[in-house]
């Protein structure tokens, strides 16, 4: 990238610092280790000072130009100057009215998505997750919390009430209940005019993630087929849609390393795209439609790095081994989730600082939407004022910092190409390793990938209690507890309330049309269970499941048929 | 001396076990047995301390919905003649509630920040001196 006269002098130059270093260090007794063996976060070996010649091995075709390929600088020549990323606070407590009422307090505080359209990332609760409805024992105490209690079309229509869903975007945010929740979105649209092509949004799709976490869950190869199935049904209907989000976020939540978070994302990625091409699909039209969650967290240029790390390898892998050629396929759309894992309930206010630090990040990687962390998400769900400030620092970063003048102002920084050409290697690295096993699935079972996740969590967390890794106002700058009396709680009547709604549900619905549903969706489901991989893409599950959602059957009804159809239970490790 | 055997238990639908599985793995470098278990219903929670015979239960919360745990939790545990079980909890639970479940008899909560060596004290001199069973005298 340079020529010889430029890396002789940068050898020359690195000579000099060298020496100069030398002479500074030598009157510290004890050096920080920083200083004498600096590391990122995912302990990848770094310098202490860059020059020209430490990336004199990367071809510039890997770095490039903004909207181009292999989009390691970004999907948009135009990054943010004609429009910013999309604000996509997480949203979601309560009753849908709860839920509904902050949406439209956030919409009225600024938070926007692009072209001047509303975004609106709604989390479902608890009970949705397990694949419950709130009259079912288990559900509990849990109603409303972490999420809305949204189970039925009945309830949607509580929350959309008197919005345009053609005009807006949707992002539903469930664990295992994507299909059932997706069939009532599309449901409840027919009920307002509205055809399932008109629909914007996203759903997540997150089968992949029992790989990593403790739900209860499908066994992964009925996962896969599962996802297969919302992915062809949406390929097909949903042109607009995007029909997966991919978790890496969860994997930084749960202690996963940057290398991890992009290479096990990589890897998920990989194994739903072989087996949607075993379903027949195309990868330049399916492709299209997956995002990308990931999070951003505290090592500032290393999380820089994984994000333009992994535009490229995406690209690349995508191109060269399953041969997309699309523009849109090939371009990683991510949604940046500020990291909630480093956040500390000490001294709360303190988290502002870091958000505004990881959300600045995040914008500097170019991403294409944002959730930044509430101050107080170590607490409880976010209050109204918390969740406002974290919409600010968004508009803080883009109105008044100037960073949204030029496109990946990083580039060309020695240390910047250096470490996001390293994260991308070991990322493959950790890809291959996983295909030598026989792929994702595979390495799910085996426990491999929980393993490696929990080693570098340990590794975190016995760094934080000897003190080696500074947490400051939990190890470091301690300081008296402050008063957290105004912590958010969901609503008291929220379960009663819910439990009402549900049972005259139930008892009001038209019995024979749901019967009749229920039962075309129990057969399609079995049906379904037993099906190979190549002969998916028929939708009867799909269509059976948005049958169901019209004739009112709830989530927990449709989880039922599905959970006894595929299997349902603790992650399956061998 | 015997291993003091510890329950930790979560909720399936909270995804957050990255503390309590930490955790797990620290107090069984510490020398405790641990037995880790996803629950949905708490009566899950006492079968297994039941079968196990374990002397600590720690139930990990970090998506709310925790106060019906607990109460139906020291409510099954008193019914099964089980109150001697030492209950702590830690996760997303505020210092309010967290002086609610003292009175209800838990123990302790250990909310965010807490570190491990904290519970493995706190562990080591509140857990019962533990009668093992019959089972257990007779697998020695």
């Amino acid at each position: 990238m340079f020529d010889k006269e430029t890396l002789d002098k940068s050898v020359e130059a690195l000579a000099k610092w060298s020496e100069e270093y030398k002479r500074i260090s030598t009157k510290f007794a004890n050096p920080p280790v920083n200083a004498v063996t600096p590391k990122t976060n995912s302990d990848i070996p770094i310098r202490n000072c860059y020059f020209p010649h430490d990336i004199e091995d990367i071809d510039f075709t890997d770095i490039g130009a903004p909207g181009s390929y292999p989009f390691t600088r970004g999907n948009l020549a135009t990054q943010y100057q004609f429009m910013g990323w999309a604000n996509q606070p997480v949203i979601g407590y309560g009753l849908p009215e709860h839920t509904r009422e902050r949406m439209d307090l956030l919409a009225s505080e600024g938070m926007i998505g692009y072209f001047g359209s509303y975004f609106y990332n709604l989390v479902y609760d608890l009970v949705s997750h397990e694949g419950i409805d709130p009259d079912h024992p288990g559900a509990k105490g849990r109603v409303g919390q972490c999420g809305m209690a949204v189970y039925s079309v009945e309830d949607m229509a509580r929350l959309f009430e008197g919005m345009d869903l053609s005009k807006i975007n949707v992002v539903h945010i469930t664990s295992y209940q994507v299909i059932p929740v997706l069939a009532q979105y599309i449901a409840y649209a027919r009920t307002q005019g509205i055809d399932a092509s008109e629909l914007r949004g996203n759903t997540m799709n997150w089968y992949h993630k029992s790989a990593f976490d403790g739900m209860s869950c499908f066994p992964p190869d009925q996962g896969l087929k599962l996802a297969v199935e919302l992915v062809a049904f949406c390929s097909k209907n949903m042109p607009r849609w995007n029909t997966t989000n991919f978790f890496g976020y969860e994997i930084e939540e749960a202690g996963g390393s940057a290398v991890q978070e992009i290479g096990f994302v990589l890897a998920a990625a990989v194994s739903l795209t072989k087996a949607c091409i075993k379903a027949g699909l195309s990868a330049d039209v399916f492709l299209k439609r997956f995002g990308f969650q990931f999070s951003q967290a505290n090592d500032f240029f290393e999380q820089i790095a994984k994000i333009r790390a992994f535009r490229k390898i995406w690209a690349r892998t995508m191109h060269e081994r399953f041969g997309a050629s699309d523009h849109h396929a090939l371009q990683a759309r991510i949604h940046t989730h500020t990291s909630g894992a480093v956040l500390t309930a000490q001294q709360p206010l303190v988290n502002l600082i870091r958000t505004s630090i990881h959300a600045l990040g995040a914008v500097l990687s170019g991403t294409q939407a944002m959730e930044v962390s509430a101050y107080d998400e170590a607490l409880a769900i976010p209050t109204l004022d918390a969740a406002t400030l974290s919409l600010r620092v968004q508009q803080v970063i883009e109105e008044e910092t100037n960073v949204t003048a030029v496109s990946d102002p990083l580039a060309g920084s020695w240390y910047v190409e250096s470490l996001t050409d390293q994260l991308a290697k070991q990322a493959l690295a950790l890809v291959k390793e996983i295909e030598s096993m026989g792929g994702y699935i595979e390495a799910e079972l085996n426990g491999w990938i929980r393993a490696e996740i929990e080693t570098s969590a340990a590794k975190w967390r016995d760094g934080v209690d000897t003190g080696n890794i500074k947490v400051v106002g939990l190890n470091s700058h301690v300081s008296q507890d402050e008063d957290r009396s105004d912590t958010f709680a969901v609503p008291a009547e929220t379960e009663q309330i819910a439990k009402e709604r549900m049972a005259k549900l139930k008892e009001t619905r038209d019995k024979e049309r749901f019967e009749k549903a229920m039962e075309r969706f129990s057969i399609a489901a079995k049906q379904f269970s037993t099906k190979a991989l190549e002969s998916l893409g028929d939708n009867q599950l799909m269509e059976a499941a948005i049958d169901a959602a019209s004739a009112y059957a709830t989530t927990g009804e449709m989880m039922s048929v599905l959970k006894e159809a595929c299997g349902w239970g603790p992650p399956h490790r061998k | 001396m015997d291993k003091i055997k510890v329950l930790l238990a979560k909720p399936t639908q909270d995804s957050h076990d990255r503390g309590v599985r930490y955790l797990s793995h620290k107090l069984v470098q510490e020398g405790f047995e641990v037995v880790f278990i996803n629950f949905l219903f708490v009566k899950e929670i006492v079968e297994v301390a039941t079968e196990e015979d374990v002397a600590v239960i720690g139930i990990s919360s970090s998506s709310g919905g925790h106060m019906p745990i607990f109460e139906e939790l020291t409510k099954q545990l008193k019914e099964s003649d089980k109150n001697d079980i030492l209950v702590v909890g830690g996760g997303i639970i505020s210092a309010q509630d967290g002086k609610l479940l003292e009175d209800m008899g838990v123990k302790k909560i250990f909310g965010p920040g807490s570190s491990s060596a904290e519970i493995v004290d706190f562990i080591r001199s509140n857990a019962p001196l533990h009668d093992h069973d019959s089972k257990a005298q007779i697998s020695k």
